[in-house]
């Protein structure tokens, strides 16, 4: 069954260039129906919508991490066949579905563009320490650090999380955000200690 | 159970979490993953962060996005015979039985030659000092140098000099310095230039996980290079 033709650029309409493509709007409980659809059910329909969604991003992604223009959409293919077939182990408690898709696209861009593994833990490995072995106090502690962690995250000042976003998102160097953003260095690496300070103060008393 | 008391630091899970850090450093961060339920959320909250970085990227160039219309129409085959792209899987091992203690966790396991507590004398440890020994196993991954570094009780690590950041993570006993003490699963960062008196602080011998990014420079007793 071929596609339904859905051109991804928007054509020579009357839309308003300023508003979001439809494509790019879909909303967190859309993208987890979608991939509901395409786990279950192998709908194409519903991973063209995804595919208009994400795959745009993943050019991008790929693009600004070094890709040429090829191998991005190489990456691209693969990252989309990985969310088509690993669909069904995709768990809406633990993730986003753009948090799943960015994860796939890292690991690929990795193995790819470095040429390196990236090293994880196996969650089937009888070695690995369970959650379920942390005394109640552990646990308690757990769930406090996490709300802190993502407390912190979600107030960090825009200029700082910025500089976060380029340093290990983007990957570029201290210079590279110099120029790009028209800042001193030395502002930029003052953000960015000021970043990591303000996340590691939510680890509270622990080492 | 106890888990953990020392953890990586924040620029190395979130560098972790985003992919900026490199394999050497990533390997030690996911193996103390494996022991660290606490910084396994620490960096699904990063992975989350990174996750809105990534939904938040517009790609504007026409025709890049023209190109992935034509790249959609020609997955439908792909899609049809539904097999997975040809994954670079590592053949592994079967697990190295431990002759004593734990078993060391994915993934560094797959990485290690054998058991981490083979006998001292059976050519797979070199003693630097007395009590303290280097693995003859070594492995430099994206410019980190990685082996197992091995102490006996109240064994001190000869005095040394670290041109650049050195980590370890303990996989069996437990070791002290003066910022702490250090147990199954804990990681000890040391920044460049930075002195620092180790010494094994279990019964059995500590054995870590070592990563140097630059040169190790043993001193001799007067504090000059050996």
């Amino acid at each position: 069954m071929p596609f339904l033709r859905e051109p991804l650029l928007p054509g020579p309409s009357d839309q308003d260039p300023d508003q979001d493509r439809p494509s790019q709007s879909l909303d967190a409980d859309r993208l987890d129906r979608l991939v509901g659809a395409v786990a279950r059910e192998r709908d194409r329909t519903a991973f063209a919508a995804l595919f208009r969604h994400f795959a745009p991003k993943i050019l991008h992604y790929c693009l600004k991490l070094g890709a040429d223009r090829s191998t991005a959409e190489e990456l691209v293919q693969d990252v989309m066949l990985t969310v088509w077939l690993k669909a069904g182990s995709f768990d809406p408690a633990q993730a986003t579905v753009g948090t799943w898709v960015f994860t796939i696209a890292r690991n690929r861009r990795i193995d790819r563009l470095r040429k390196e593994m990236r090293p994880a833990p196996d969650p089937a490995d009888p070695a690995m320490t369970p959650q379920s072995h942390a005394t109640p106090e552990e646990s308690a502690q757990l769930v406090q650090s996490s709300r802190h962690l993502q407390e912190a995250i979600g107030s960090l000042a825009a200029n700082q999380s910025e500089v976060l976003r380029r340093s290990y998102f983007l990957e570029q160097t201290h210079e590279e955000i110099a120029e790009d953003t028209e800042m001193p260095l030395g502002t930029v690496k003052t953000r960015l200690r000021l970043a990591l300070g303000h996340l590691k103060r939510s680890l509270g008393d622990k080492a | 159970m106890t888990l953990p008391l020392h953890h990586p630091d924040d620029q190395l899970l979130i560098g972790y979490a985003s992919g900026q850090e490199r394999a050497g450093k990533s390997l030690l961060v996911a193996t103390h993953l494996a022991y660290c339920p606490d910084c396994r959320l620490r960096v699904a909250s990063y992975e989350a962060l990174c996750g809105s970085w990534f939904e938040e990227l517009r790609c504007d160039d026409h025709d890049s996005l023209g190109g992935l219309d034509a790249l959609l129409d020609r997955m439908d085959g792909l899609l049809a015979a539904g097999r997975a792209p040809a994954e670079a899987k590592p053949s592994r091992p079967a697990p190295a039985a431990p002759t004593g203690g734990r078993l060391v966790p994915e993934p560094l396991r797959s990485w290690l030659p054998e058991a981490i507590d083979t006998p001292t004398d059976d050519g797979s440890w070199r003693e630097i000092s007395t009590g303290v020994w280097l693995s003859g196993w070594e492995r430099t991954l994206s410019g980190t140098t990685i082996c197992l570094l091995r102490m006996a009780s109240g064994a001190p690590v000869p005095a040394h000099h670290h041109t650049a950041d050195e980590l370890l993570l303990v996989l069996q006993g437990a070791f002290s310095d003066e910022y702490g003490s250090y147990a199954l699963g804990d990681v000890a960062q040391y920044v460049a230039d930075t002195d620092h008196h180790a010494q094994g602080a279990s019964e059995e011998d500590c054995i870590c996980l070592f990563l140097l990014d630059g040169e190790l420079i043993f001193l001799d007793a007067e504090g000059n290079p050996a």
